[in-house]
């Protein structure tokens, strides 16, 4: 019953990245790889597949809003149509890439899956995957919507690499890696990855556990060098479960703009079991997690993406919720 | 007690199509029976002899979701994926149908599709336009550019005098007298998914992604909101029939939820609801039979439910997992397409009947 249920829930890969950085010849990728899965594709209007392939459909980005133009409640108009479209034929494909445009901000397209209600009930987001394209990124440094695709992301191809040098590649790795610290990186030349570090990811299931790059932890000071920066809080303590209800609010609602992606792992007093969490700008959703095992450290970790975030008051603001 | 003449309905008649049945029509008559699926075929049967007169299947295999026969049986329409409409006419002396247009649209999936209430003028979703296209002289009469989103829905005035288009942000119904005329707007804050004229055209109803109903008199610019509902809503329908109050009632579906509005005696009182429970999954569709208060709900939890003064008279507890239904124009019929490819129509039986007093 339970698997009959699990089998009609379609997975959802968000792929991102600058025109030119490599999302088509990565689309193509994965529509010929033998990778024995059916994948559907919703392609943006400068889409330019190669394949003639029924499950290749055009999209339109279309932005609703949801509630009073929150940038939280915006969603994909576009993708609630022709997904809902597209699911009267769920046997016929198991996983769905959605391409975005270069200049999309990827926060609506993520929001879409946990908004509406069908998106929902029938679907899972798997990962957003982010292109760069490791010469030109240069160029759109400064873009919000270069740091959005790169802030968003649970994979992050770094392209191209064939086009510079090993010192320029280390340096990008370096700021990205400050920017997002959640990210797996992966180097490419034409967009050559295994499919199963960009289909199947699981990023957004709360039984994943939370990875932090330890190296990013040793780091005693972190310079955001960046717009957009991580921020990592490792805490060891029980926590409050009523002061810290009423910090999470606070925080979405004063800062949820600025909060593009949060994960973590909570140690709450009185509670065997871990509490995860993730989020992505107001929405947020969390869990029981598993026991804590004996011998373990009980601590809490979490990680902040976003712009204009104050790491100092983060920190002492969550340590106010410890017992 | 007195013997109260329920309608029950009685199993007719099975088909199978390759895949989710997307739409089901009846001709004006009622003697030809049309389904499409979302392998892109489209049947028509006679209702009679329940023998196909078209089987068509588009190449590509695409999804057709919209189908329509025009209001004097003579044309049937439909359009999907591939972004072609396909028209075909009736050669009634041979009781088939003959191709007369495929309009292709490369890359638009063509979802909504409707005819003029009296006229062979077609009306279909275009992207972020809505196109209209005259079967007579096999010419666009105009394409109209929503703007603002794609076009959700649309529904033609019971009169033919405005096409309505639904989207983000509301309403505009553009006035077939004038079609370069700007259209009238009825704003809304959300996104309007389901769009239906009352039969006689006096009232507007709109069922809208943030999980609201508005409604409008279509004299009256200010309209009434209802709110509560579980999801968004998703399809409305109204009954030809009046109540004492002089309008219609009213339904809409909303995730497991079937609400009855009707319309207070009293001007002050807006409408009042009823919530109608049996389905146990989406309902996904729902419509009143013709001249009657009657009305049928079909659902993924594979319950048909036949409805009268807000009590389930009929539940069909191993019907399909509804995906669309369709009464026969007379009332006489009911059919019904399911999520695997199932279409089931059912007659409509009077106990008592034939047999006096």
């Amino acid at each position: 019953m339970v698997a009959a249920e699990q089998k009609e829930i379609v997975p959802i890969t968000v792929l991102t990245g600058y025109l030119g950085a490599g999302k088509t010849t990565l689309l193509n990728r994965i529509l010929t790889h033998e990778h024995g899965k059916k994948v559907a594709v919703i392609v943006n209007e400068f889409g330019e597949v190669g394949i003639d392939n029924q499950l290749v459909v055009d999209a339109d980005e279309e932005i609703f809003e949801m509630n009073n133009g929150c940038i939280c409640c915006t969603v994909r108009g576009d993708l609630i149509r022709i997904i809902g479209n597209l699911m009267r034929r769920r046997d016929k494909f198991d996983h769905l890439v959605i391409e975005t445009t270069g200049l999309a901000d990827p926060a609506p397209v993520i929001q879409t899956f946990f908004v509406d209600e069908d998106m929902q009930s029938q679907t899972a987001l798997d990962a957003v995957v982010t292109v760069v394209d490791a010469k030109h990124i240069w160029q759109h440094w400064e873009a919000d919507e270069a740091q959005e695709q790169i802030a968003f992301a649970d994979v992050i191809l770094l392209n191209k690499t064939d086009l510079v040098e090993p010192e320029e590649l280390d340096e990008l790795e370096r700021r990205i890696r400050s920017m997002n610290v959640m990210a797996k990186i992966y180097r490419t030349q034409d967009a050559q990855v295994e499919m199963n570090a960009i289909l199947g990811v699981n990023a957004f299931d709360l039984n994943r556990a939370l990875t932090i790059d330890p190296e990013f932890l040793n780091e005693t000071a972190h310079e955001h060098d960046e717009t957009v920066y991580s921020i990592a809080l490792v805490e060891k303590g029980e926590l409050d479960l009523e002061k810290l209800n009423i910090w999470i609010s606070d925080l979405l609602r004063n800062q949820g703009p600025d909060i593009f992606r949060m994960k973590g792992i909570l140690n709450i007093a009185g509670d065997d079991s871990r509490y995860v969490f993730q989020g992505v700008h107001m929405l947020f959703s969390g869990i029981n997690d598993r026991p804590w095992k004996p011998g373990e450290e009980r601590k809490n970790e979490l990680v902040f993406i976003g712009r204009n975030l104050d790491e100092a008051s983060l920190r002492e603001s969550f340590r106010a919720c410890l017992l | 007690m007195a013997a109260v003449k329920q309608t029950r309905l009685e199993l007719f008649w099975q088909e199978t199509l390759g895949d989710y049945v997307t739409a089901v029509d009846w001709s004006a008559n009622g003697q030809l029976l049309a389904a499409t699926s979302a392998v892109g075929e489209l049947i028509v049967w006679s209702a009679s002899s329940r023998q196909p007169v078209l089987q068509f299947q588009a190449e590509s295999q695409q999804s057709m979701d919209g189908l329509a026969f025009s209001a004097d049986g003579q044309f049937v329409a439909a359009g999907g994926q591939s972004g072609t409409v396909y028209i075909w006419q009736m050669q009634p002396a041979q009781g088939t149908f003959q191709p007369v247009a495929a309009l292709e649209y490369p890359r638009v999936w063509i979802d909504r599709l409707q005819w003029h209430p009296q006229q062979n003028e077609l009306a279909f979703s275009l992207g972020r336009y809505a196109q209209v296209w005259d079967a007579i002289t096999q010419d666009v009469v105009t394409t109209l550019h929503f703007e603002h989103s794609s076009v959700l829905d649309l529904d033609w005035h019971p009169k033919g005098t405005y096409l309505a288009v639904g989207g983000q942000g509301g309403v505009k119904a553009w006035s077939r007298d004038d079609w370069d005329a700007e259209p009238e707007v009825r704003e809304l804050a959300a996104a309007s998914v389901a769009i239906t004229w009352s039969a006689d055209g006096q009232y507007l109803a709109s069922g809208n992604l943030d999980r609201t109903l508005i409604v409008w008199e279509w004299s009256n610019p200010y309209p009434w909101q209802m709110q509560g509902f579980p999801g968004k809503v998703r399809q409305l329908a109204w009954s030809d029939l009046t109540t004492k109050s002089g309008a219609p009632l009213l339904t809409s579906i909303s995730g497991e939820a079937i609400v009855l509005w009707e319309k207070a005696e009293d001007e002050q009182l807006g409408w009042t609801a009823k919530v109608l429970d049996l389905h146990q999954d989406v309902v996904q569709a729902i419509g009143f039979q013709p001249n009657s208060l009657l009305f049928a709900s079909a659902s993924t939890d594979g319950k048909l439910g036949l409805w009268q003064n807000a009590k389930a008279v009929q539940i069909l507890e191993d019907a399909p997992k509804g995906s669309c239904l369709r009464w026969h124009p007379q009332g006489k019929m009911l059919a019904m397409g399911g999520q695997n490819g199932e279409l089931v129509v059912w007659t409509t039986a009077t106990p008592g009947q034939g047999f006096g007093r």
